[in-house]
């Protein structure tokens, strides 16, 4: 019934979506890249996006303008969107915006000029009143102001006070942000109907497994106690609630891979990645780049399949996403053209 | 004639001839040690260069490595590179200098101490590439260890260069220079000694010679007097002394053996 009205109001913007969808870079096209990047790139959707950078190019420049691009497509949808599509796009860029606000806080914690970072800060992220934040001397002021500001505010509310900023290790800030955001989009996407909230919830859940993961693995050997870390898992997802409580209490990589051993694709991604049982911490630290890589590729598929279905709002979603990814996997291509590593080269992650 | 190169300004006196050959000899002792410390300092120096070689070569797998290794942290994690700079608080891989001391001469060398707590930002990339990012790490800092030993040879390198300069000089400048002095001072004094004892002994020739002719004018002329006091009707007596006349000119010493003188 959702497709009655949709067209209305979004059907437009999801034409849109689905033209920028299909000028995404396809794997012949990765393929002619490895070989002459900057010719074949001018023949691609990115045009002569390069033409008026001086050289040498650096990688640095190549992501600067791919992100670019990015962003002027998204704030081109976000203009046109309407009631309940903008709230969801809104919600994209929070995830940008928690990073921004991390950033910040660390340039105030250290007494740096914020001036500088609003550069660093990631575009999509940026909202209005952020350059209000540099106003911030200490970090009292400066979570106020993010109260007062951000859009993210319960979040700040829900999980930290004035405190926690000085106190606690940004990382577990960032990560404690993060969750709340996933759990807060995740209820939102609730409310939305039909097909927008089914596919979400199926992406968001694997975002939060994987973070899940994640944080679970990278802080083995850290000084990030159990406790500390059962409290920056979101409480969704599949693994939610008994897999979390596995992971919480885990030691190594052997007991991940036993807490996630009922979700068949999971334990695929340990299997595929070669992190037996046997192969021990040192096992670990080598697999894990190719375990993060088959989260990737899982994230990709995912965002693909989403695609799939029409009168819903996942595809603007999954679109930044792969459109991200594509970002990294240019990035990825010139940094080893630039390093001369031919043969890592076809270690991106082909979107289409 | 001999002495013709640069020689000290010495009077040639034996006893400056005896000086000069002690210096001689010294400057000869020096010469050979001298020589014996620059080949020591050169099997070194080639050692150093080798080794310097060899870690360049490996700095530039090394660094090479360690860049690639950044790509994939970018790749995965995004621009880390602020919060990484900001979360530092004190630094992790240390250089302490000690010295070595070949043959003389002291090279500094460095080793680089990675400290223990050097945890200050593991947690950074926890929910993304946070593995990547401690591997990273490590890559670099074996990547600082190559430029550290690198630089600890380097140095050595520089600073044995300039002591082989400076002894080279040195042996060069003993061997061209100051013992062709010392050999000409030597030779100078001798031929001045030579030159002063044929001027002695000509000296010593004329004055006999005059001395012989005063002698005869004298007796000469005591001839001459003697002959006229005789013809005044003098009589000339020879001084006949101690035991003179027939008896005189009798060795003193020559009167037979004394009886009660056993040997």
């Amino acid at each position: 019934m959702e497709a009655l009205g949709f067209n209305m109001s979004a059907g437009f913007l999801e034409g849109v979506v689905r033209g920028y969808k299909g000028a995404l870079l396809t794997q012949a096209n990765y393929h002619n890249l490895t070989q002459y990047f900057r010719l074949q790139l001018s023949s691609t959707d990115y045009g002569n996006f390069l033409a008026n950078e001086p050289l040498p190019l650096s990688t640095a420049t190549i992501a600067d303008k791919a992100t670019e691009k990015l962003v002027a497509e998204f704030s081109y949808i976000r203009t046109n969107a309407v009631e309940p599509l903008a709230t969801f796009m809104d919600y994209i860029t929070y995830a940008y915006m928690i990073d921004n606000v991390i950033l910040l806080t660390l340039g105030t914690l250290h007494e740096r000029d914020t001036h500088e970072l609003l550069e660093r800060c990631h575009p999509l992220g940026v909202f209005d009143t952020m350059p209000a934040l540099c106003v911030a001397t200490n970090v009292e002021e400066l979570y106020h102001s993010v109260l007062v500001e951000t859009p993210l505010a319960p979040y700040f509310r829900d999980c930290l006070s004035a405190q926690d900023l000085d106190d606690l290790n940004i990382e577990i800030i960032r990560n404690s942000l993060y969750k709340s955001y996933l759990e807060d989009f995740h209820s939102f996407c609730q409310t939305l109907p039909a097909p927008t909230s089914e596919i979400m919830t199926r992406i968001l859940a694997f975002e939060a497994d994987r973070r899940t993961l994640n944080i679970t693995i990278n802080s083995f050997g850290t000084e990030l106690s159990k406790d500390q870390r059962a409290r920056l898992f979101p409480t969704i997802g599949r693994l939610y609630p008994e897999g979390n409580n596995a992971l919480a209490r885990a030691d190594d990589v052997d007991s991940v891979i036993a807490a996630v051993d009922h979700i068949a694709e999971y334990k695929s991604f340990f299997d595929k990645a070669g992190v037996s049982s046997g192969a021990g911490a040192n096992g670990a630290e080598e697999a894990s780049s190719s375990l993060e890589d088959e989260f990737f590729k899982h994230d990709v598929e995912l965002n693909k399949q989403s695609f799939l279905q029409q009168f819903q709002y996942a595809v603007f979603y999954s679109f930044v996403k792969l459109k991200e990814q594509e970002v990294r996997n240019l990035t990825w291509i010139a940094e080893c053209i630039a390093q001369d590593a031919k043969d890592r080269v076809n270690d991106y992650i082909s979107v289409f | 004639m001999s002495g013709t190169g640069p020689r000290e300004a010495v009077f040639p006196t034996r006893m400056n001839l005896t000086l000069t050959k002690t210096r001689l000899k010294g400057a000869q002792t020096g010469h050979s040690l001298l020589a014996k410390k620059r080949d020591a300092l050169t099997t070194r120096f080639r050692t150093i260069l080798r080794k310097v070689d060899e870690a360049k070569r490996l700095m530039g797998r090394v660094l090479q490595l360690a860049s690639f290794s950044l790509a994939e942290v970018t790749y995965t994690a995004g621009d880390i590179g602020y919060q990484v700079q900001e979360s530092v608080r004190k630094a992790s891989y240390t250089v302490q200098a000690r010295q070595e001391n070949v043959s003389g001469v002291v090279l500094p060398a460095f080793d680089g101490v990675r400290s223990k707590d050097a945890s200050d930002f593991n947690l950074t990339g926890l929910s993304r590439g946070g593995q990547q990012i401690q591997k990273c790490r490590d890559t670099y800092v074996k990547a600082v260890g190559t430029l550290v030993e690198l630089a600890s040879l380097q140095t050595a390198f520089t600073i044995l260069d300039e002591v082989i300069r400076a002894t080279n000089r040195r042996v060069n400048a003993i061997e061209h220079v100051v013992i062709p002095r010392l050999d000409n001072t030597i030779k100078y004094i001798n031929s001045e000694l030579d030159e002063m004892d044929r001027e002695e002994f000509f000296r010593l020739k004329k004055v006999q010679g005059k001395k012989k002719r005063d002698a005869e004018k004298a007796d000469e002329s005591r001839q001459g007097q003697n002959e006229e006091y005789r013809a005044q009707g003098g009589e000339v007596h020879r001084d006949e002394g101690i035991r003179g006349g027939d008896a005189g000119g009798a060795d003193m010493l020559d009167q037979g053996k004394d009886d009660d003188v056993i040997f």
